[in-house]
């Protein structure tokens, strides 16, 4: 159905004749002519709000000053938009807002002296432009008082004398610099659909906040930094960038982050990679994002412990060294052994180029050499599946079009961020959401139909409903048994999900991983229903390109699992941003290729480019071929470091390995290759969403009910990931604010349990699985259902330093059974 | 119940009710409505019930609304058999004995505390209570059966044709009943004094299944109770009054937003919600007609801007309480984004008396533009405080001399509509109480606050005190409002410590236009009218506190000095047990002397100071 076209109508603005579309304010429709009306509350995605009042304006016909923001534009209206009254108020009002506003910034006798010579050289000290706000020069009050030329405020100054709020992460929040203007309450409420901030107090104390004034992380806050970007002042400031100054510029480029692919504006000053916020791009993320690509851009590129260099050992020391040194090194080592004894393993967050190269090197350069990635236990089912799950297109933002969604193990508030928007703007609008979780989280919070089954039997009532969604009778009596979700609950879920029309579900990580081959089979048998749009999310930002190219249906000699249990030894070992280990695996000669160096020892270290210092492209879930730009693009240097893209020390390797396949010089040679390879993958980002041509052939998976039968103890020990990984680094050691979001490491119980196994909140306790006994603080929490023991593992296990007590239970990566008592020996109260 | 069940149960009520008048046990009436209650009722009425209980005596106990004069309260009125109704006043647990034990023991009417008598009857040496020079004067259409009945006891309410007009406009079509209150002339009682059938007609031409009506009972200002009274002391004159809006607009659902810190009102309106939908007054197809019709409570939290009609809305809809620009109007868009209609407990509560005696008998009252009649909250400095209700178009005067009293000291003005309104001074006092009069002269009608305030009242600290109330429960939302207000009080607050100069009067009256023209909703849009009447009608007080740093009413504390006169101080001592700084000293006996380096100016010494024998206080605070 095509939208309507609106009517265009005309009215008369400062006596010009202009035109407008039907249905815009007096604002839109003065801007979409030219004429510029001051305002600082309003803004083009959120409610009129009206607390500036700067854009009044007189109406023949209307009482007063009507709100151009705020007044619906009609045929034959005749606007003023300045007149002698307005612009008095309008000064008046503003220097008002600057009464108690810190406005040494906006008034000061020096400032166009200021502005004028701070460039200039001196010997001696003078000012050097003051930083009472973050935001100077990039401040929608300071172009206000510019425009409307006030040089001086006539009312005593009433500084409000706020404490900053800088306890949470990511941001810190100045109210004394707030003009109240209401546009992040909005944004957090209408756009993002949270309602984390909010109005509170009145009078002149009225300030915004949260709900009693509890701390953002507690808030339920998604660190998504809306509110930060639209923020006309410097009230709100992103803490990394903070003191940043104006950005030189802007460069739009994808997300590497997760496989959504969010579209980004970062910001870069001085040629350094200074702050990200969303792109306005209406394909993904139409100006929303998360906290991942919001906030942690910077400080996973620029963190102190950032290895540029390449390392090379010699004997009992481990040196940095030229690139010919580190190659040359590698090369030799590689040339020693048989290709059959080299093992490489590639991440799924690298860009197709280096996926490509990585996988053209292991078959032309030294062809028998395997080559595996942990994309596969992230897209766990073989490859096969994933590609009958991508053979119908997948759209994110087509999720607020539904009217019934059904989520299962999904948790939006700091993965998928945008899924969560998508969401709740289709709760908005009527749909029915059913959430089936585990524990609650920031999903469960929006609807009334909570499935609680045990961790682990999502799949049986995934099955139940994936019936009831394909008109089939479900079998809601042995969904209620194995998941232990009350029938009547299940039956109203099937009766919604059977009277949808266009139903999304979107299966989150934890389900995939932790339900086993029926969560698998419940989705695999919604792939026939026409009314259905099955999302499967998954970790890897690169994850769907690992697939595309082929990666999946290599059959390794050393696979990832093999490896990690140290059942293999590869003579060689190299590991491509990948490092799926906490000790040094077992093998004669270790190269890693990363952004930062492992926590072990390693043979040669090869500095890779991070997301900010090479280009590249990444698939996303919908298919999306898109780009990541280069952001810097410093000389090689000591303080610069010697990184390189992965692709380039492929070929590098290639050549000192004095083999000659045909050399990938440069990325577009890469990308052409590519292109060539895969026919359905063009040489160019074109970022459209296709589809895999695989069907599903039918019958390969049976729907098995995981069952914790024949495992010893009385609890289920679920893994759940404690962090964020880019690259086989945990995020959480290198971005800081992200370790307050991150769960901490030991084992969390539902409180009664812990109470009737008599160990305290914060105490130690001895987790015993088949037979091996690891120790793990046990933490109190009331979200875990009874029964169940979910324990910390960081999302890799490589990359961070303090993980390490619990380590032995690492490699449960499903629930299995576990006895829980207290440690014996030692009643050591831990933290608190 | 249909109409008919409903004339029987009224039969019995009628018939229940004239027991009350030929009574065989005595009956003791307590006005305990929350002015009573503050004043000491409950503890008069424990008082009469120990005497009942030690002498063996019986008599019925019946609690009843506030009558009006709040000054007497509180009130007790005794019922003896074959004698009408008297009431005593300021009635101390003492006292009540003293009365009872003269009509229970003496068998005789006791003069001591009395008020008067009510019926026809005149009694001797007792005079009518309802010929006081307090209520002589008004016309009681709203009020009238505060006080009369028992607001817990729906028969009281039947008996004096309570509910009649409901059953009434179910036998004739909406479009009657609207014409009945267009020709009646009723206009908003709630301040802006807009034609209550035109917002009611807006709302039913507005599209839409659903509809709303709201009843604004969020009174907030200082001063002001009329509402609180009204439905403390009967509640069903509003109920009822919302069941014939309800229907002529076609509203399925009422909502009442009251005051949280009404707790008695919402006792008895939730009582009487309850008694009402036993008698299929409220609920589905209400006295057997397709009418249906709900009334919820919503408690408000204590925003005095709630009370505007936008930001009653979010409240009710669970948002913060912040007004919102209109258009669109309520009765558009309101709530849930439904056509409602906000009227205040007033309108609504008039509603009734206007279908059951006409539109022309209401409009009898009241002046060419303003009809009917208008409840006040007579406070302040003059004699008899209280709650009132007179004709539109009556004078000031009349209010605060002939009904009020007049004032002790000389009289300096009044202030109507509370912090919205304006303050009026001596030569008004011939003003006509009407929507456009008090609006010709910088004032608003506003709900019915009246202050009257005498020569021992600054003015300016009186405009100091609105505009500081105004600062405080400003939502915060737009500028002018939340700032400009805060600008003001500091402003007020130079000229009251003297050290403001002449062009502040100037920075005020530019600020208080610029809050007047550029507030989002009225609360702003009014805040500056209590300072701006003030500057106009007193200017001359303005230029003592700026010029001369004088405070004529000995009112701003920066202004005065205090003084021990040594030729009236008798040395007793009071004072100086009560100054806290320990500023007088002296032997008893003596002369005191006030030591001003250490006063505070706190007020103590001169408020204890009461030396009858010498004419006059001994201690006087003067203008430095």
């Amino acid at each position: 159905m095509a939208l309507q076209e609106p009517k265009t109508l005309a009215m008369q603005i400062n006596h010009r004749r202009v035109e407008f579309p039907e249905g815009v304010t007096v604002l839109r429709a003065a801007e979409l002519n030219g004429i510029k009306i001051p305002s600082l509350c309003s803004h083009k995605d959120l409610s009129a709000f009206g607390s500036c009042r700067m854009c009044m304006v007189e109406i023949e016909g209307m009482r007063g000053y009507p709100l151009a923001c705020d007044t619906r534009a009609q045929e034959g209206m005749k606007v003023l938009t300045e007149s002698v009254r307005l612009r008095e108020l309008r000064i008046e009002i503003l220097k008002l807002l600057l009464s108690e506003h810190p406005s040494s910034c906006l008034l000061c006798d020096e400032s166009d002296d200021c502005k004028e010579y701070q460039g200039t050289i001196r010997k001696t000290g003078v000012s050097t432009g003051c930083r009472f706000c973050p935001n100077d020069h990039q401040c929608e009050l300071q172009d206000l008082v510019e425009e409307l030329g006030i040089k001086d405020i006539d009312y005593p100054i009433y500084y409000r004398g706020l404490e900053p709020e800088q306890d949470d992460p990511f941001y810190d929040r100045d109210y004394n610099i707030c003009v109240l203007c209401g546009r992040c309450v909005r944004m957090c409420q209408e756009v993002r659909g949270t309602s984390v901030l909010a109005f509170s107090w009145r009078g002149r104390k009225a300030k915004i906040g949260t709900a009693f004034d509890r701390s953002h992380v507690q808030a339920g806050c998604e660190f998504c930094g809306a509110c930060v970007d639209i923020c006309p002042t410097g009230a709100l400031a992103d803490k990394a960038s903070k003191w940043d100054g104006k950005p030189d510029g802007f460069i739009t480029t994808t997300c590497p982050f997760c496989a959504v692919g969010c579209q980004l504006d970062v910001a870069h000053k001085d040629g350094r990679l200074s702050s990200a916020k969303a792109a306005l791009d209406p394909e993904i993320n139409d100006g929303q994002i998360c906290v991942k690509g919001r906030f942690c851009m910077p400080e996973a590129t620029h963190h102190f412990t950032r290895a540029r260099k390449p390392m090379v050992r010699k004997g009992r020391y481990f040196r940095e060294s030229t690139w010919e040194e580190a190659i040359h090194a590698v090369a030799a080592a590689i040339s020693t052994v048989q290709p059959a004894d080299i093992a490489m393993l590639v991440s799924p967050d690298l860009s197709c180029e280096g996926l490509f190269s990585a996988g053209w090197f292991a078959d032309s350069v030294i062809p028998g050499a395997s080559l595996d990635t942990s994309a596969r236990d992230l897209l766990p089912g073989g490859a096969q599946l994933w590609k009958a799950f991508f053979s119908k297109p997948i759209s994110l933002k087509d999720i607020s079009r539904c009217d019934t969604i059904l989520s299962v193990g999904l948790d939006t508030r700091f993965h998928f961020s945008i899924v969560g928007v998508q969401i709740r703007r289709a709760i908005a609008k009527g749909a029915k959401l059913i959430a089936v979780d585990a524990r609650s989280g920031n999903l469960t919070r929006y609807t009334d139909d909570w499935l609680q089954p045990m961790p682990g039997t999502e799949g049986a009532l995934l099955v139940a409903l994936a019936a009831a969604i394909s008109g089939e009778t479900p079998d809601s009596e042995r969904a209620a048994t194995s998941s232990g979700v009350a029938p009547e609950k299940i039956a109203h879920a099937v009766k919604m999900l059977a009277s949808g029309h266009d139903i999304a579900v979107l299966v989150g990580p934890q389900a995939i991983q932790n339900g086993g081959p029926a969560v698998l089979a419940a989705m695999a048998s919604l792939l026939k229903s026409p009314s259905v749009r099955l999302v499967p999310f998954y970790f890897g930002a690169n994850s769907r390109g690992v697939l595309e190219l082929g990666m999946l249906d290599r059959t390794p000699s050393f696979g990832i699992e093999q490896l990690r249990s140290g059942s293999v030894h590869p003579k060689v070992l190299y590991l491509v941003g990948e490092v799926p280990f906490s000790k040094r695996p077992d093998c004669d000669f270790l190269v890693v290729q990363d952004i930062y160096l492992p926590p072990f020892d390693a043979d040669v270290f090869l500095p890779a480019a991070s997301f900010a210092e090479a280009k590249g492209t990444l698939i996303n879930i919908e298919g999306r071929l898109q780009e990541a730009s280069q952001i810097e693009s410093f000389p090689d240097g000591m303080r610069t470091g010697f990184a390189r893209p992965d692709w380039w020390t492929f070929t590098e390797l290639a050549a000192a390995v004095k083999v000659s396949p045909p050399a990938l010089t440069s990325l577009e040679a890469v990308q052409a290759a590519i292109s060539t390879a895969f026919p359905g993958i063009p040489a160019k980002a074109d970022r459209m969403p296709r589809v895999s041509p695989e069907a599903f052939p039918p019958g390969v998976l049976k729907a098995e009910v995981t069952s914790l039968n024949g495992s010893v103890g009385k609890f289920r020990l679920v893994p759940s990931p404690a962090g964020f990984t880019h690259r086989g680094i945990n995020l959480v050691a290198k971005v800081e604010g992200l370790a307050m979001l991150a769960l901490e490491e030991g084992i969390r119980m539902n409180p009664a349990d812990l109470k009737t196994l008599g160990i305290p909140s914060g105490s130690e306790a001895e987790v015993c699985v088949t037979g091996t006994t690891t120790k793990a603080i046990a933490i109190s929490d009331a979200e875990c259902p009874a029964g169940c023991a979910y324990f910390t593992v960081p999302t890799t296990c490589g990359g961070i330093e303090h993980r390490t007590g619990m380590q032995a239970l690492f490699k449960h990566t499903t629930i299995v059974g576990a006895d829980i008592a207290p440690a014996t020996g030692s009643s050591t109260q831990v933290g608190g | 119940m249909n109409t008919k069940q409903l004339d029987e149960a009224r039969r019995v009520a009628k018939v229940e009710w004239a027991r009350l008048s030929d009574n065989t046990e005595p009956l003791i009436y307590f006005g305990t409505g929350t002015c009573g209650i503050a004043a000491g009722a409950a503890d008069a009425r424990q008082a009469a019930e120990d005497y009942l209980k030690e002498t063996g005596k019986s008599a019925r106990i019946i609690e009843v609304g506030c009558i009006g004069p709040c000054y007497l309260e509180p009130l007790m009125d005794v019922k003896m058999p074959g004698l009408p109704r008297i009431s005593y006043s300021n009635v101390t647990p003492e006292h009540a004995r003293r009365i009872l034990s003269s009509f229970f023991q003496d068998n005789e009417i006791t003069p001591f505390h009395l008020a008067g008598s009510h019926g026809e009857e005149t009694l001797d040496k007792v005079p009518r209570f309802f010929d006081m020079p307090m209520l002589k004067p008004q016309v009681r259409v709203v009020l009238r059966n505060c006080g009369i009945i028992d607001p817990d006891d729906i028969g009281h309410c039947l008996a004096l044709d309570g509910y009649s007009a409901i059953a009434k406009c179910l036998t004739s079509k909406p479009e009657d009943v609207l014409d009945i209150v267009k020709r009646s002339g009723l206009r908003g009682r709630g301040g802006a004094g807009f034609p209550t059938w035109k917002k009611w007609s807006f709302c039913r031409s507005a599209p839409g299944d659903q509809r709303y009506l709201i009843c604004n009972a969020d009174e907030g200002d200082p001063g002001a109770f009329m509402n609180r009274s009204l439905i403390e002391g009967d509640p069903h004159a509003l109920l009822e009054g919302m069941l014939i809006a309800a229907y002529t607009i076609g509203a399925s659902k009422g909502i009442v937003y009251i005051r949280a810190e009404y707790p008695l009102a919402i006792t008895r309106l939730k009582r009487a919600i309850g008694l009402m939908r036993e008698l299929n007054l409220l609920g589905k197809n209400i006295l057997g007609s397709d009418f249906s019709f709900d009334i919820s409570i919503k408690e408000g939290a204590g925003a005095f801007v709630c009370g505007e009609e936008t930001a009653l809305i979010a409240s009710i809809e669970g948002k913060r309480g912040m007004p919102r620009t209109r258009p669109p109007f309520p009765a558009i868009e309101g709530l849930w984004g439904k056509p409602t209609i906000i009227n205040n407990v007033e309108t609504l509560s008039v509603l009734a008396s206007i279908v059951r005696n006409g539109p022309e008998w209401y409009s009898q009252w009241g002046t060419e533009t303003s009809k009917g009649t208008k409840t006040f909250s007579l406070v302040g400095k003059v004699r008899r405080t209280g709650l009132i209700e007179v004709p539109l178009g009556t004078t000031l005067r009349q209010v605060v001399f002939d009904i009020g009293g007049g004032t002790a000291k000389p009289f300096k003005a009044v202030q109507s509509g509370g912090p919205s309104g304006g303050c009026l001074s001596a030569e008004f006092l011939d003003l006509p109480m009407d929507y456009e009069s008090l609006a010709s002269v910088g004032s608003i009608m506003g709900s019915g606050g009246l202050i009257v305030v005498d020569a021992d009242t600054c003015i300016v600290d009186t405009a100091k005190y609105f505009l500081t109330f105004t600062r405080h429960e400003s939502c915060g939302k737009c500028v002018p409002c939340r700032v400009g207000t805060m600008h003001l009080v500091e402003l007020l607050e130079k000229i009251c410590a003297g050290k403001a100069e002449m062009s502040d009067l100037d920075k005020i009256d530019r600020l208080a236009k610029v809050i007047k023209e550029g507030s989002l909703c009225a609360l702003g849009g009014t805040a500056p009218n209590p300072v701006l009447s003030s500057m106009k009608y007193f200017r001359g007080e303005f230029l003592d506190h700026i010029v001369n740093r004088r405070c004529p009413a000995a009112v701003c504390r920066d202004l005065v000095v205090y003084r021990v006169i040594p030729g009236k101080c008798t040395g007793c001592q009071r004072c100086v047990s009560v100054c806290p700084t320990n500023a007088i000293s002296g032997p008893r006996s003596e002369p005191h002397n006030l030591d001003p380096e250490k006063c505070i100016k706190c007020r103590s010494c001169y408020e204890v100071c009461r030396f009858d024998a010498i004419a006059g206080d001994a201690i006087v605070i003067e203008p430095r």
